[in-house]
């Protein structure tokens, strides 16, 4: 090995712990029994994380956090796998212009699309009086919105990869439209459906600006209660919150790992 | 009805939910901040319910609220820059390895942070850059320096929190577009008897100009709308469009000038997302 090339390999290693070192160090710092978080500590405790369990935002922000992306990604795969189907396998109007729309959650970024859908809902509750801000309803409709994306790409390049030779093979011996889906589409899109899910309950989990408009008192998710901590405290409490919320989505990446490739597909 | 139309209808049935529901909370939604953001504020009634273009003068007259914008766009600028120089030496180191193995571990490294969510990263760095963080620890312990360095809560703190959340962008799109140029090409290169570096600079980088292009317009307009980046780690004495829409919108109640501030962003992203997808689109071999 040449000097330049043990140069360059030493570059992209230090990219690498650029990237991967800061989640490592807050899962260190989690476990420090000190009040104040310095380094290196005096010694190690796991209190924190109790302590952690009993502040009420973060055990109800972690409890709402978790019934919004379980609904969310059940809402966004209700109407995101029929849309992913239609497309791949049907004759679908402008099916261009159709794509571009589902997908449009994904690319507007979601400090705007959070301003817009607050403006929104105050402007429906204006006219119906039926609120939407700061409800669970609310926060979900957002949510099911961000999994339609992550659905609609999963799938279809499920479908994709799949051609639809199955699905004429089942057609051609008399099966009907719903028995063609449930008994041959179906089968052979599940990896997709299920990396569809996980990413949906992800990407939700995880989200952040757009709930930012639409959390109220006693109705936070845990990102928000986060950073919410954040502005005024540093210390291994929220150190060990950030570290259960790397452990649930870290789970959620292995189990997607035997379903998709995430070093291919990504 | 023939076989067709019969198609053509149950194709539309089933992508209609999506498609309203999208329509009615997203782009409807959008349309609606248009709308405001040419409205006036007004402290009484919130909206006086006229048309003016006063929000977007008030923005670019103001002298607080240009240099908000101009320094949002620096500080995107700049990290856009740094990820392209320090992404594209990565990018191709992965995309030019034989293992399939190791290249889809440094993909899933690359990608790992980015799904851990902004506010949990945001945290790690406040962790690692704090004045008893594990930066100025390290730096103390070693003896580069005496006291405490003040890292966080400044523009270089954002600067490197930003990089790290666009790094990952960066890499995957550039490893893409690397991807597709043939490594017949390099040995070519070699084959004339240029150095690696020479093949680097001199074959592989200028065929690779439209994906840099691509990655730095996604990286730029990441860094326009970042949020938790700047509250977090640049603290309150750092000003930038995002933290500015959530203050306008939900703080001040100023929905008129919120509104324009998000539709400035909604349309600089825009710009971006055409520019990219345009240069992604077009195969160059």
């Amino acid at each position: 090995m040449t000097f330049g090339r043990a140069v360059y390999l030493f570059f992209v290693a230090l990219i690498m712990v650029f990237l991967v070192a800061p989640l490592g160090v807050i899962m260190w710092a989690s476990f420090f029994a000190d009040k104040i978080l310095a380094f290196p500590p005096s010694g190690y405790t796991v209190a924190y994380y109790a302590r952690a369990w009993q502040l009420a935002d973060f055990s109800q922000g972690f409890m709402t956090s978790i019934q919004v992306a379980v609904c969310a990604t059940v809402g966004s795969l209700l109407v995101g796998i029929p849309a992913a189907l239609a497309i791949e396998r049907l004759s679908v109007p402008a099916r261009a212009a159709v794509r571009e729309v589902l997908l449009a959650p994904m690319y507007v970024p979601a400090i705007v699309a959070g301003a817009a859908v607050y403006l929104y809902y105050i402007q429906f509750e204006i006219k119906t009086e039926f609120q939407l801000t700061a409800t669970f309803l609310g926060l979900l409709i957002a949510h099911t919105l961000v999994g339609i994306p992550w659905t609609m790409r999963l799938v279809s390049a499920s479908l994709v990869s799949n051609g639809g030779v199955a699905e004429e093979a089942a057609q051609s011996l008399g099966a009907n439209a719903l028995q063609t889906f449930f008994l041959v589409t179906l089968p052979v899109i599940r990896s997709g459906i299920i990396a569809a899910a996980l990413f949906s309950f992800i990407a939700s989990f995880t989200e952040l600006e757009l709930s930012l408009f639409l959390v109220g008192p006693g109705k936070t998710t845990l990102p928000i209660a986060i950073i919410n901590y954040l502005e005024w405290n540093l210390d291994s409490t929220i150190a060990a919150v950030a570290t259960v919320q790397i452990v649930i989505i870290g789970a959620a990446l292995l189990v997607s790992d035997r379903f998709v490739n995430l070093g291919r597909d990504f | 009805m023939g076989p067709e139309k019969g198609a053509r209808l149950r194709g539309l049935a089933l992508v209609l939910p999506a498609l309203l529901l999208v329509a009615a909370f997203l782009l409807a939604p959008l349309a609606l901040v248009v709308r405001y953001s040419l409205d006036v504020y007004d402290p009484a009634s919130l909206m006086k319910g006229v048309f003016s273009a006063e929000n977007y003068v008030k923005l670019v007259s103001d002298p607080f609220y240009l240099r908000v914008l101009v320094f949002t766009g620096e500080i995107a600028a700049l990290s856009t820059a740094i990820c392209l120089v320090l992404g594209y030496p990565v990018a191709y180191f992965i995309s030019r390895s034989t293992s399939e193995k190791l290249r889809s571990f440094l993909i899933i490294i690359t990608v790992l942070p980015l799904l851990m969510g902004n506010a949990v990263r945001a945290a790690a760095w406040m962790v690692i850059m704090g004045t008893k963080g594990l930066a100025n620890a390290m730096m103390l312990g070693a003896g580069v320096i005496d006291e405490p360095l003040k890292i966080l809560y400044t523009p270089t703190a954002v600067v490197i929190g930003l990089v790290s959340v666009l790094l990952p962008f960066t890499i995957i799109t550039l490893q893409s577009v690397l991807d597709a140029i043939p490594g017949s090409l390099e040995e070519a290169g070699r084959s004339l008897g240029f150095s690696p570096l020479h093949t680097m600079f001199s074959v592989v980088m200028p065929l690779s100009v439209p994906g840099m292009l691509a990655a730095g317009a996604i990286c730029f307009c990441l860094a326009m709308n970042a949020y938790a980046t700047p509250v977090l780690i640049g603290g309150p004495s750092v000003h930038m469009m995002g933290p500015l829409v959530y203050q306008q919108i939900s703080k001040v109640t100023n929905w008129p000038f919120g509104s324009a501030l998000a539709c400035v962003l909604m349309a600089v992203t825009l710009t971006m997302t055409v520019i990219s997808t345009t240069i992604l689109s077009r195969r160059y071999f």
